[in-house]
Protein backbone atom coordinates (compact mmCIF):
# COMPACT_ATOMS: atom_id res chain seq x y z
CA UNK A 1 0.00 0.00 0.00
CA UNK A 2 1.24 3.31 -0.67
CA UNK A 3 0.69 5.11 2.56
CA UNK A 4 3.21 5.48 4.69
CA UNK A 5 4.06 3.77 7.86
CA UNK A 6 4.72 6.21 10.59
CA UNK A 7 4.78 5.87 14.23
CA UNK A 8 0.85 6.68 14.84
CA UNK A 9 -1.46 5.27 17.83
CA UNK A 10 -3.55 2.48 15.92
CA UNK A 11 -6.71 4.05 15.95
CA UNK A 12 -5.16 7.11 13.82
CA UNK A 13 -3.87 4.68 11.37
CA UNK A 14 -7.02 2.92 10.87
CA UNK A 15 -8.86 6.69 10.66
CA UNK A 16 -6.33 7.73 7.84
CA UNK A 17 -6.89 4.15 5.50
CA UNK A 18 -9.95 4.25 5.89
CA UNK A 19 -10.56 7.73 4.74
CA UNK A 20 -8.07 7.37 1.98
CA UNK A 21 -8.40 3.66 0.45
CA UNK A 22 -9.99 5.15 -2.88
CA UNK A 23 -7.00 6.62 -5.24
CA UNK A 24 -4.47 3.74 -5.68
CA UNK A 25 -1.27 3.65 -7.73
CA UNK A 26 -3.23 0.87 -10.23
CA UNK A 27 -5.78 3.00 -11.14
CA UNK A 28 -3.90 5.98 -11.67
CA UNK A 29 -1.94 4.24 -13.86
CA UNK A 30 -4.36 2.28 -15.41
CA UNK A 31 -5.49 4.40 -18.47
CA UNK A 32 -1.09 6.16 -19.26
CA UNK A 33 -0.61 2.20 -19.17
CA UNK A 34 -3.51 0.87 -21.14
CA UNK A 35 -2.50 3.64 -23.65
CA UNK A 36 1.05 2.70 -24.08
CA UNK A 37 0.28 -1.16 -24.32
CA UNK A 38 -2.67 -0.43 -26.92
CA UNK A 39 -0.31 1.97 -29.25
CA UNK A 40 2.78 1.46 -28.29
CA UNK A 41 3.77 -2.38 -27.32
CA UNK A 42 0.92 -3.59 -29.60
CA UNK A 43 2.20 -1.66 -32.52
CA UNK A 44 5.66 -2.97 -32.09
CA UNK A 45 4.59 -6.56 -31.62
CA UNK A 46 2.79 -6.27 -34.96
CA UNK A 47 6.43 -4.98 -36.04
CA UNK A 48 7.69 -7.86 -35.04
CA UNK A 49 4.99 -10.18 -36.41
CA UNK A 50 5.37 -8.90 -40.33
CA UNK A 51 9.42 -9.78 -39.96
CA UNK A 52 8.16 -13.39 -39.22
CA UNK A 53 5.63 -13.08 -42.36
CA UNK A 54 2.63 -13.97 -39.54
CA UNK A 55 1.32 -10.71 -40.97
CA UNK A 56 2.01 -9.64 -44.57
CA UNK A 57 0.82 -6.77 -46.74
CA UNK A 58 -0.45 -9.44 -49.44
CA UNK A 59 -3.79 -11.45 -48.81
CA UNK A 60 -3.51 -15.29 -48.76
CA UNK A 61 -1.98 -17.76 -45.88
CA UNK A 62 1.73 -17.57 -44.85
CA UNK A 63 3.88 -19.67 -43.21
CA UNK A 64 6.16 -18.62 -40.72
CA UNK A 65 8.99 -17.85 -41.95
CA UNK A 66 12.64 -16.83 -41.13
CA UNK A 67 13.39 -16.17 -44.95
CA UNK A 68 13.67 -12.48 -43.88
CA UNK A 69 15.95 -12.18 -41.50
CA UNK A 70 17.83 -15.00 -43.07
CA UNK A 71 18.26 -12.86 -46.51
CA UNK A 72 19.12 -9.76 -43.77
CA UNK A 73 21.97 -11.50 -42.14
CA UNK A 74 23.97 -12.76 -45.12
CA UNK A 75 23.37 -10.36 -48.06
CA UNK A 76 25.45 -7.81 -46.34
CA UNK A 77 23.66 -4.56 -48.45
CA UNK A 78 21.46 -3.24 -45.03
CA UNK A 79 24.22 -4.38 -42.50
CA UNK A 80 26.82 -2.39 -44.57
CA UNK A 81 24.27 0.48 -44.37
CA UNK A 82 23.70 0.41 -41.02
CA UNK A 83 27.43 -0.33 -39.93
CA UNK A 84 28.02 3.15 -42.16
CA UNK A 85 25.39 4.60 -40.47
CA UNK A 86 26.70 3.55 -36.97
CA UNK A 87 30.42 5.77 -38.05
CA UNK A 88 28.37 8.90 -39.06
CA UNK A 89 26.18 8.74 -35.59
CA UNK A 90 29.85 8.05 -33.72
CA UNK A 91 31.41 10.82 -35.63
CA UNK A 92 28.30 13.32 -35.04
CA UNK A 93 28.27 12.11 -31.25
CA UNK A 94 31.80 12.81 -31.06
CA UNK A 95 31.89 16.31 -32.52
CA UNK A 96 28.80 17.34 -30.49
CA UNK A 97 30.47 15.85 -27.02
CA UNK A 98 33.66 17.53 -27.67
CA UNK A 99 32.19 20.80 -28.54
CA UNK A 100 29.60 21.14 -25.50
CA UNK A 101 32.06 19.91 -23.23
CA UNK A 102 34.37 23.27 -22.99
CA UNK A 103 30.80 25.00 -23.16
CA UNK A 104 29.26 23.23 -20.12
CA UNK A 105 32.25 23.50 -18.19
CA UNK A 106 32.53 27.58 -18.34
CA UNK A 107 29.01 27.29 -17.75
CA UNK A 108 29.20 25.61 -14.46
CA UNK A 109 32.87 26.48 -13.11
CA UNK A 110 33.93 29.78 -14.31
CA UNK A 111 31.63 31.46 -11.55
CA UNK A 112 29.78 33.47 -14.25
CA UNK A 113 26.51 34.80 -12.34
CA UNK A 114 24.10 34.67 -14.85
CA UNK A 115 24.56 31.07 -16.22
CA UNK A 116 21.60 30.31 -15.93
CA UNK A 117 20.51 32.95 -18.60
CA UNK A 118 23.24 32.06 -20.61
CA UNK A 119 21.69 27.93 -20.37
CA UNK A 120 18.69 29.38 -21.75
CA UNK A 121 20.36 31.15 -24.37
CA UNK A 122 22.31 27.87 -25.92
CA UNK A 123 19.21 26.04 -24.95
CA UNK A 124 16.55 27.91 -26.46
CA UNK A 125 17.55 26.82 -30.88
CA UNK A 126 17.15 23.76 -29.75
CA UNK A 127 13.37 24.39 -28.86
CA UNK A 128 12.57 25.98 -32.12
CA UNK A 129 11.71 23.77 -35.10
CA UNK A 130 13.77 21.17 -36.10
CA UNK A 131 12.67 21.40 -40.15
CA UNK A 132 13.29 24.86 -40.26
CA UNK A 133 16.74 24.51 -38.87
CA UNK A 134 17.48 21.98 -41.35
CA UNK A 135 15.55 24.42 -43.92
CA UNK A 136 18.48 26.87 -42.61
CA UNK A 137 21.20 25.02 -43.62
CA UNK A 138 19.50 23.59 -47.48
CA UNK A 139 19.61 28.14 -47.82
CA UNK A 140 23.03 28.47 -46.92
CA UNK A 141 24.93 25.31 -48.16
CA UNK A 142 23.13 25.05 -51.73
CA UNK A 143 25.51 25.43 -54.54
CA UNK A 144 24.06 28.56 -55.26
CA UNK A 145 23.06 29.09 -51.88
CA UNK A 146 24.04 32.02 -49.27
CA UNK A 147 27.76 30.56 -48.37
CA UNK A 148 28.83 30.00 -52.09
CA UNK A 149 27.22 33.03 -53.45
CA UNK A 150 28.91 34.90 -50.75
CA UNK A 151 32.30 33.97 -51.77
CA UNK A 152 30.74 34.65 -55.67
CA UNK A 153 29.94 38.09 -54.89
CA UNK A 154 33.32 38.94 -53.11
CA UNK A 155 35.10 37.42 -55.69
CA UNK A 156 36.64 34.69 -53.80
CA UNK A 157 35.88 32.01 -55.92
CA UNK A 158 34.44 32.01 -59.60
CA UNK A 159 31.08 31.37 -59.85
CA UNK A 160 32.06 27.93 -62.60
CA UNK A 161 33.76 26.85 -59.22
CA UNK A 162 31.40 26.55 -56.62
CA UNK A 163 31.79 24.36 -53.40
CA UNK A 164 29.50 21.36 -54.56
CA UNK A 165 30.23 19.10 -51.94
CA UNK A 166 29.01 21.20 -49.60
CA UNK A 167 25.05 20.14 -49.63
CA UNK A 168 23.73 16.44 -50.56
CA UNK A 169 26.10 15.12 -48.59
CA UNK A 170 27.67 12.99 -46.26
CA UNK A 171 29.34 16.30 -44.32
CA UNK A 172 26.08 17.91 -44.81
CA UNK A 173 24.52 15.14 -42.80
CA UNK A 174 27.14 15.74 -40.27
CA UNK A 175 26.64 19.33 -40.15
CA UNK A 176 23.51 19.76 -39.86
CA UNK A 177 22.57 17.10 -36.94
CA UNK A 178 25.59 18.33 -35.01
CA UNK A 179 24.22 21.77 -35.08
CA UNK A 180 20.66 20.42 -34.46
CA UNK A 181 21.98 18.49 -30.97
CA UNK A 182 24.94 20.69 -29.73
CA UNK A 183 22.43 23.02 -27.44
CA UNK A 184 20.85 19.94 -25.86
CA UNK A 185 23.40 17.90 -25.07
CA UNK A 186 25.38 20.55 -23.35
CA UNK A 187 22.93 20.16 -20.48
CA UNK A 188 23.58 16.63 -19.42
CA UNK A 189 26.68 17.92 -19.31
CA UNK A 190 26.35 20.93 -17.45
CA UNK A 191 24.19 18.99 -14.59
CA UNK A 192 26.89 16.28 -14.01
CA UNK A 193 29.79 19.91 -13.52
CA UNK A 194 27.26 21.71 -11.72
CA UNK A 195 27.19 19.18 -8.67
CA UNK A 196 31.04 18.36 -8.55
CA UNK A 197 32.23 19.56 -5.22
CA UNK A 198 34.60 22.61 -5.45
CA UNK A 199 36.13 21.39 -2.15
CA UNK A 200 38.23 18.10 -3.84
CA UNK A 201 39.70 21.11 -6.27
CA UNK A 202 40.26 22.78 -3.41
CA UNK A 203 42.06 20.17 -1.57
CA UNK A 204 43.62 18.93 -4.97
CA UNK A 205 45.21 21.98 -5.17
CA UNK A 206 46.51 22.51 -1.63
CA UNK A 207 48.50 19.87 -1.87
CA UNK A 208 50.11 20.86 -4.78
CA UNK A 209 48.51 19.50 -8.08
CA UNK A 210 48.40 21.71 -10.94
CA UNK A 211 44.76 22.53 -12.72
CA UNK A 212 45.80 20.22 -15.21
CA UNK A 213 46.22 17.21 -12.82
CA UNK A 214 43.18 18.01 -11.00
CA UNK A 215 41.41 18.25 -14.11
CA UNK A 216 42.73 14.90 -15.15
CA UNK A 217 42.00 13.53 -11.85
CA UNK A 218 38.95 14.81 -10.62
CA UNK A 219 36.88 16.88 -12.62
CA UNK A 220 36.73 14.96 -15.15
CA UNK A 221 36.50 11.07 -14.18
CA UNK A 222 33.22 12.81 -12.48
CA UNK A 223 32.12 14.21 -15.47
CA UNK A 224 32.13 11.04 -17.24
CA UNK A 225 28.14 9.96 -16.06
CA UNK A 226 27.45 13.77 -17.80
CA UNK A 227 29.26 12.44 -21.17
CA UNK A 228 28.57 9.18 -21.35
CA UNK A 229 24.64 10.61 -21.43
CA UNK A 230 25.14 13.02 -23.41
CA UNK A 231 27.49 11.05 -26.06
CA UNK A 232 24.19 8.16 -25.77
CA UNK A 233 21.44 10.87 -26.20
CA UNK A 234 22.83 11.97 -29.19
CA UNK A 235 24.02 8.63 -30.91
CA UNK A 236 20.74 6.74 -30.05
CA UNK A 237 18.23 9.08 -32.10
CA UNK A 238 21.24 9.96 -34.81
CA UNK A 239 20.97 5.61 -35.27
CA UNK A 240 17.50 6.21 -36.69
CA UNK A 241 17.76 9.49 -38.37
CA UNK A 242 16.17 9.57 -41.68
CA UNK A 243 14.53 13.22 -42.16
CA UNK A 244 18.12 15.31 -41.91
CA UNK A 245 19.46 12.62 -44.50
CA UNK A 246 16.56 12.83 -46.72
CA UNK A 247 17.18 16.88 -46.97
CA UNK A 248 20.80 17.22 -47.20
CA UNK A 249 22.31 14.09 -47.53
CA UNK A 250 21.61 13.21 -51.40
CA UNK A 251 22.90 9.54 -52.44
CA UNK A 252 26.30 9.96 -49.88
CA UNK A 253 24.09 10.92 -46.91
CA UNK A 254 22.01 8.09 -47.09
CA UNK A 255 21.04 6.45 -43.85
CA UNK A 256 19.99 3.30 -42.34
CA UNK A 257 16.60 4.85 -41.63
CA UNK A 258 15.72 6.31 -45.02
CA UNK A 259 16.30 2.24 -46.13
CA UNK A 260 13.46 1.42 -43.51
CA UNK A 261 11.06 4.31 -44.92
CA UNK A 262 12.14 3.59 -48.53
CA UNK A 263 10.84 -0.53 -48.06
CA UNK A 264 7.48 1.28 -46.80
CA UNK A 265 6.77 4.30 -48.51
CA UNK A 266 7.93 3.68 -51.94
CA UNK A 267 5.88 2.15 -54.94
CA UNK A 268 7.38 -1.13 -54.40
CA UNK A 269 6.56 -2.03 -50.70
CA UNK A 270 8.47 -4.44 -48.86
CA UNK A 271 7.30 -4.35 -45.04
CA UNK A 272 8.43 -7.92 -44.63
CA UNK A 273 12.06 -7.03 -45.03
CA UNK A 274 11.70 -3.38 -43.60
CA UNK A 275 10.02 -5.15 -40.37
CA UNK A 276 12.83 -6.71 -40.32
CA UNK A 277 15.17 -4.15 -40.45
CA UNK A 278 13.24 -2.32 -37.74
CA UNK A 279 13.17 -4.70 -35.65
CA UNK A 280 17.02 -4.89 -35.59
CA UNK A 281 17.50 -1.25 -35.16
CA UNK A 282 15.09 -1.07 -32.06
CA UNK A 283 16.68 -4.25 -30.76
CA UNK A 284 20.28 -2.54 -30.73
CA UNK A 285 19.08 0.76 -29.29
CA UNK A 286 16.83 -1.35 -26.11
CA UNK A 287 20.45 -3.23 -25.75
CA UNK A 288 22.15 0.05 -26.08
CA UNK A 289 20.12 1.87 -23.84
CA UNK A 290 19.92 -1.07 -20.77
CA UNK A 291 23.39 -1.67 -20.90
CA UNK A 292 24.36 1.97 -20.22
CA UNK A 293 20.75 2.25 -18.83
CA UNK A 294 22.64 4.26 -15.32
CA UNK A 295 23.57 6.87 -17.26
CA UNK A 296 20.68 7.45 -19.09
CA UNK A 297 18.53 8.64 -15.46
CA UNK A 298 15.26 11.06 -16.15
CA UNK A 299 17.26 13.54 -13.94
CA UNK A 300 20.20 13.93 -16.27
CA UNK A 301 17.52 15.05 -19.08
CA UNK A 302 14.76 16.83 -16.17
CA UNK A 303 17.44 18.99 -14.93
CA UNK A 304 16.85 23.04 -15.55
CA UNK B 1 43.06 32.29 -7.41
CA UNK B 2 40.38 29.45 -8.82
CA UNK B 3 40.79 26.03 -8.61
CA UNK B 4 38.81 25.33 -11.94
CA UNK B 5 39.82 27.92 -14.68
CA UNK B 6 43.06 30.18 -14.75
CA UNK B 7 42.17 33.69 -15.55
CA UNK B 8 43.49 33.14 -19.04
CA UNK B 9 42.04 29.65 -19.46
CA UNK B 10 38.29 31.30 -18.16
CA UNK B 11 39.18 33.68 -21.28
CA UNK B 12 39.38 31.12 -23.99
CA UNK B 13 36.54 29.23 -22.86
CA UNK B 14 34.29 32.43 -22.97
CA UNK B 15 35.79 33.25 -26.57
CA UNK B 16 35.06 29.85 -27.52
CA UNK B 17 31.10 30.05 -26.00
CA UNK B 18 30.50 33.16 -27.63
CA UNK B 19 31.83 31.28 -31.04
CA UNK B 20 29.56 28.41 -30.60
CA UNK B 21 26.51 30.50 -29.62
CA UNK B 22 27.22 32.52 -32.94
CA UNK B 23 27.38 29.52 -34.84
CA UNK B 24 24.41 28.37 -33.50
CA UNK B 25 22.14 31.79 -34.31
CA UNK B 26 24.12 33.03 -37.27
CA UNK B 27 21.76 30.50 -39.45
CA UNK B 28 18.53 32.04 -37.84
CA UNK B 29 20.11 35.22 -38.06
CA UNK B 30 20.94 34.51 -42.07
CA UNK B 31 16.67 33.36 -42.35
CA UNK B 32 15.76 36.64 -41.25
CA UNK B 33 18.19 38.61 -43.46
CA UNK B 34 16.59 36.94 -46.54
CA UNK B 35 13.22 36.69 -45.37
CA UNK B 36 13.43 40.81 -46.40
CA UNK B 37 15.26 40.09 -49.21
CA UNK B 38 13.76 41.45 -52.69
CA UNK B 39 14.76 38.50 -54.77
CA UNK B 40 12.87 35.12 -55.62
CA UNK B 41 16.46 33.16 -54.85
CA UNK B 42 18.18 33.42 -51.36
CA UNK B 43 21.97 34.25 -52.32
CA UNK B 44 23.98 37.47 -52.02
CA UNK B 45 24.31 39.71 -53.35
CA UNK B 46 21.01 41.02 -50.87
CA UNK B 47 18.72 42.98 -53.66
CA UNK B 48 16.83 45.22 -51.44
CA UNK B 49 13.76 45.44 -48.48
CA UNK B 50 10.61 43.90 -48.87
CA UNK B 51 7.76 42.56 -46.94
CA UNK B 52 5.89 41.04 -49.90
CA UNK B 53 7.20 37.51 -48.56
CA UNK B 54 5.26 37.90 -45.34
CA UNK B 55 2.33 38.76 -47.50
CA UNK B 56 2.49 36.02 -49.67
CA UNK B 57 2.79 33.32 -46.67
CA UNK B 58 -0.29 35.50 -45.44
CA UNK B 59 -2.27 34.95 -48.04
CA UNK B 60 -1.19 31.73 -48.80
CA UNK B 61 -4.67 29.44 -47.70
CA UNK B 62 -2.59 26.04 -47.79
CA UNK B 63 -0.26 27.23 -45.50
CA UNK B 64 -3.02 28.74 -43.35
CA UNK B 65 -4.81 25.36 -43.50
CA UNK B 66 -1.72 23.32 -42.67
CA UNK B 67 -0.80 25.50 -39.35
CA UNK B 68 -4.04 25.47 -38.32
CA UNK B 69 -4.52 21.37 -38.52
CA UNK B 70 -1.22 21.55 -36.52
CA UNK B 71 -2.38 23.76 -33.99
CA UNK B 72 -5.29 21.14 -33.26
CA UNK B 73 -3.40 18.14 -33.18
CA UNK B 74 -0.98 20.02 -30.79
CA UNK B 75 -3.74 21.45 -28.80
CA UNK B 76 -5.92 17.64 -28.34
CA UNK B 77 -3.13 15.48 -28.20
CA UNK B 78 -0.91 17.85 -25.70
CA UNK B 79 -3.90 17.81 -23.39
CA UNK B 80 -4.24 14.09 -23.27
CA UNK B 81 -0.73 14.02 -22.86
CA UNK B 82 -0.57 16.05 -19.81
CA UNK B 83 -3.73 14.34 -18.17
CA UNK B 84 -1.79 10.99 -18.52
CA UNK B 85 0.91 12.33 -17.29
CA UNK B 86 -0.44 13.50 -14.26
CA UNK B 87 -2.23 10.50 -13.52
CA UNK B 88 1.46 8.54 -14.13
CA UNK B 89 3.92 11.22 -12.00
CA UNK B 90 1.56 10.86 -9.21
CA UNK B 91 1.56 7.55 -9.22
CA UNK B 92 5.20 7.37 -9.62
CA UNK B 93 5.90 10.21 -7.33
CA UNK B 94 3.26 9.18 -4.22
CA UNK B 95 3.15 5.95 -4.03
CA UNK B 96 4.86 2.39 -3.78
CA UNK B 97 4.11 -0.47 -5.79
CA UNK B 98 5.29 -3.85 -6.94
CA UNK B 99 6.81 -3.39 -10.39
CA UNK B 100 7.75 0.49 -10.55
CA UNK B 101 11.12 -0.03 -11.98
CA UNK B 102 9.84 -1.82 -15.25
CA UNK B 103 6.38 0.26 -15.37
CA UNK B 104 8.59 3.61 -15.10
CA UNK B 105 11.21 2.61 -17.98
CA UNK B 106 7.64 1.49 -20.11
CA UNK B 107 6.43 4.66 -19.38
CA UNK B 108 9.32 6.48 -20.26
CA UNK B 109 10.41 4.40 -22.91
CA UNK B 110 8.94 6.33 -26.00
CA UNK B 111 12.03 8.87 -25.52
CA UNK B 112 14.43 6.01 -26.60
CA UNK B 113 12.03 4.64 -29.63
CA UNK B 114 13.49 5.77 -32.96
CA UNK B 115 10.83 7.97 -34.10
CA UNK B 116 10.68 5.65 -37.86
CA UNK B 117 10.19 2.48 -35.86
CA UNK B 118 7.34 4.05 -33.86
CA UNK B 119 6.21 5.62 -37.14
CA UNK B 120 5.75 2.16 -38.96
CA UNK B 121 5.14 0.72 -36.38
CA UNK B 122 1.82 2.69 -35.94
CA UNK B 123 1.02 2.80 -39.44
CA UNK B 124 1.11 -1.28 -39.28
CA UNK B 125 -1.49 -1.34 -36.36
CA UNK B 126 -3.68 0.88 -38.09
CA UNK B 127 -3.49 -1.05 -41.34
CA UNK B 128 -4.11 -4.55 -39.44
CA UNK B 129 -7.39 -3.37 -37.57
CA UNK B 130 -8.34 -1.09 -40.83
CA UNK B 131 -8.90 1.93 -39.00
CA UNK B 132 -8.30 5.23 -41.84
CA UNK B 133 -5.59 7.23 -41.21
CA UNK B 134 -6.60 11.02 -40.70
CA UNK B 135 -5.88 13.86 -38.10
CA UNK B 136 -6.84 11.53 -35.31
CA UNK B 137 -4.28 8.74 -35.81
CA UNK B 138 -1.75 11.58 -35.39
CA UNK B 139 -2.70 12.79 -32.44
CA UNK B 140 -2.72 9.69 -30.96
CA UNK B 141 1.29 9.35 -31.72
CA UNK B 142 1.85 12.53 -30.40
CA UNK B 143 0.12 11.77 -27.02
CA UNK B 144 2.40 8.40 -27.13
CA UNK B 145 5.83 10.55 -28.23
CA UNK B 146 4.81 13.47 -25.59
CA UNK B 147 3.55 11.22 -22.59
CA UNK B 148 7.05 10.92 -20.66
CA UNK B 149 7.84 14.54 -21.35
CA UNK B 150 5.10 15.45 -19.20
CA UNK B 151 6.27 12.94 -16.81
CA UNK B 152 9.29 14.00 -16.66
CA UNK B 153 8.22 18.01 -15.92
CA UNK B 154 5.75 16.91 -13.15
CA UNK B 155 7.78 14.48 -11.30
CA UNK B 156 10.19 16.71 -9.75
CA UNK B 157 7.67 19.32 -9.14
CA UNK B 158 5.63 16.91 -7.11
CA UNK B 159 8.28 15.68 -4.99
CA UNK B 160 9.16 19.18 -3.78
CA UNK B 161 5.63 19.50 -3.03
CA UNK B 162 4.81 19.59 0.93
CA UNK B 163 2.78 16.39 0.93
CA UNK B 164 1.39 17.31 4.53
CA UNK B 165 -0.62 19.93 2.89
CA UNK B 166 -2.93 17.17 1.11
CA UNK B 167 -2.77 15.11 4.82
CA UNK B 168 -4.35 18.70 6.37
CA UNK B 169 -6.61 18.50 3.48
CA UNK B 170 -7.92 14.96 3.88
CA UNK B 171 -7.86 15.29 8.04
CA UNK B 172 -9.75 18.49 7.42
CA UNK B 173 -12.42 15.83 5.72
CA UNK B 174 -11.74 17.00 2.32
CA UNK B 175 -12.25 14.17 -0.30
CA UNK B 176 -9.43 12.72 -2.48
CA UNK B 177 -10.89 14.80 -5.74
CA UNK B 178 -11.72 17.96 -4.05
CA UNK B 179 -7.61 17.96 -2.28
CA UNK B 180 -6.62 17.31 -6.16
CA UNK B 181 -8.51 20.40 -7.07
CA UNK B 182 -8.20 22.76 -4.05
CA UNK B 183 -4.33 21.88 -3.25
CA UNK B 184 -2.25 19.26 -5.53
CA UNK B 185 -3.16 21.19 -9.05
CA UNK B 186 -2.91 24.89 -8.10
CA UNK B 187 0.71 23.42 -6.95
CA UNK B 188 1.08 21.31 -9.59
CA UNK B 189 0.10 24.06 -12.34
CA UNK B 190 3.33 25.88 -12.77
CA UNK B 191 5.02 22.36 -13.94
CA UNK B 192 1.28 21.26 -15.85
CA UNK B 193 1.28 24.38 -17.63
CA UNK B 194 5.25 23.64 -19.03
CA UNK B 195 4.20 20.22 -19.75
CA UNK B 196 1.84 21.81 -21.98
CA UNK B 197 3.66 23.69 -23.76
CA UNK B 198 6.71 20.93 -23.92
CA UNK B 199 3.92 18.89 -25.39
CA UNK B 200 2.59 21.38 -27.59
CA UNK B 201 5.74 22.42 -29.87
CA UNK B 202 6.84 19.01 -29.94
CA UNK B 203 3.61 17.74 -31.39
CA UNK B 204 3.83 21.24 -33.80
CA UNK B 205 7.08 20.18 -35.15
CA UNK B 206 6.45 16.43 -35.17
CA UNK B 207 7.63 15.05 -38.92
CA UNK B 208 8.88 11.42 -38.44
CA UNK B 209 6.07 9.92 -36.59
CA UNK B 210 3.11 11.71 -38.22
CA UNK B 211 4.59 11.16 -41.93
CA UNK B 212 3.72 7.65 -41.35
CA UNK B 213 0.20 8.07 -40.23
CA UNK B 214 -0.73 11.42 -41.12
CA UNK B 215 -2.72 10.15 -44.57
CA UNK B 216 -3.87 12.58 -47.11
CA UNK B 217 -3.75 15.36 -44.41
CA UNK B 218 -1.23 18.29 -44.07
CA UNK B 219 0.11 19.11 -41.13
CA UNK B 220 2.62 22.11 -40.86
CA UNK B 221 5.57 20.02 -40.72
CA UNK B 222 4.50 17.90 -43.48
CA UNK B 223 3.88 21.20 -45.75
CA UNK B 224 7.25 22.61 -44.73
CA UNK B 225 9.34 19.04 -45.50
CA UNK B 226 7.57 19.13 -48.85
CA UNK B 227 8.53 23.20 -49.14
CA UNK B 228 12.29 22.37 -48.37
CA UNK B 229 12.53 19.04 -50.27
CA UNK B 230 11.30 20.53 -53.39
CA UNK B 231 11.82 24.38 -53.01
CA UNK B 232 9.77 26.40 -55.41
CA UNK B 233 8.69 29.43 -53.27
CA UNK B 234 11.95 29.62 -50.72
CA UNK B 235 11.65 33.06 -49.72
CA UNK B 236 8.15 32.73 -48.35
CA UNK B 237 8.58 29.30 -46.71
CA UNK B 238 11.37 31.42 -45.02
CA UNK B 239 9.52 34.08 -44.31
CA UNK B 240 6.88 31.61 -42.61
CA UNK B 241 10.56 30.04 -40.93
CA UNK B 242 11.21 33.27 -39.20
CA UNK B 243 7.52 33.97 -37.69
CA UNK B 244 7.99 30.48 -35.96
CA UNK B 245 11.13 30.50 -34.80
CA UNK B 246 10.26 33.90 -33.18
CA UNK B 247 7.22 32.90 -31.57
CA UNK B 248 8.49 29.61 -30.43
CA UNK B 249 11.56 31.55 -28.86
CA UNK B 250 9.46 34.02 -27.51
CA UNK B 251 7.07 31.13 -25.76
CA UNK B 252 10.28 29.07 -24.55
CA UNK B 253 11.64 32.23 -22.64
CA UNK B 254 8.36 33.38 -21.60
CA UNK B 255 7.56 30.07 -20.17
CA UNK B 256 10.80 29.92 -18.51
CA UNK B 257 10.75 32.85 -17.24
CA UNK B 258 7.39 32.44 -15.97
CA UNK B 259 8.27 29.02 -14.62
CA UNK B 260 11.23 30.47 -12.44
CA UNK B 261 8.99 33.39 -11.18
CA UNK B 262 5.87 30.93 -10.34
CA UNK B 263 8.38 28.95 -8.32
CA UNK B 264 9.80 31.84 -6.67
CA UNK B 265 6.41 33.01 -5.55
CA UNK B 266 5.09 29.27 -4.71
CA UNK B 267 8.94 28.28 -2.61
Amino acid sequence: MATEVRAEEPAAQARRRRRRPDLTAPSLLGLPLAWLAVFFVVPIAIVAAYSFNAFSLYPGSHPLTLQAWHDFLHSGVYLRLFWKSVKMSLIVSTIVVALAYPIAYYLALSGTKRKYVLLLLLIAPFLTSYLLRVLAWKVILGDNGVLNSFFFWTGLRSPDHPFSQLLYSRFAVVLVLAYIWLPFVALPIFVSLESLDRRLLEAASDLGASRLQSFRRITLPLSLPGIFAAFLFVFIPTLGEFVTPSLVGGASGYMYGNQIVDLFQTGFPDWETGSVLAIFLLGVVTLLTLVFSRFLQPKQVAAG
Amino acid sequence: MDVALSRGGAWVLKAFFVLVVVFLYAPIVILVIFSFNNSNVPAFPLSGFTLHWYHEFLVNSDLRSALKTSAIIAAVSSAAAVLLGILAAIALVRHRFPGKGPVSALLLSPLVIPYVVFGLALLLLFHTIGLQRSIFTVMIGHIVITLPYTILVMMPRLQQMDVTLEEAAYDLGASRLRTFRSITLPLLLPAVVSAYLIAFTTSFDEYAVASFVVGTTVTFPIYLYSAVRFPTNLPQVIAVAVVVISISLLVVVGAEVGRRLAERRLG
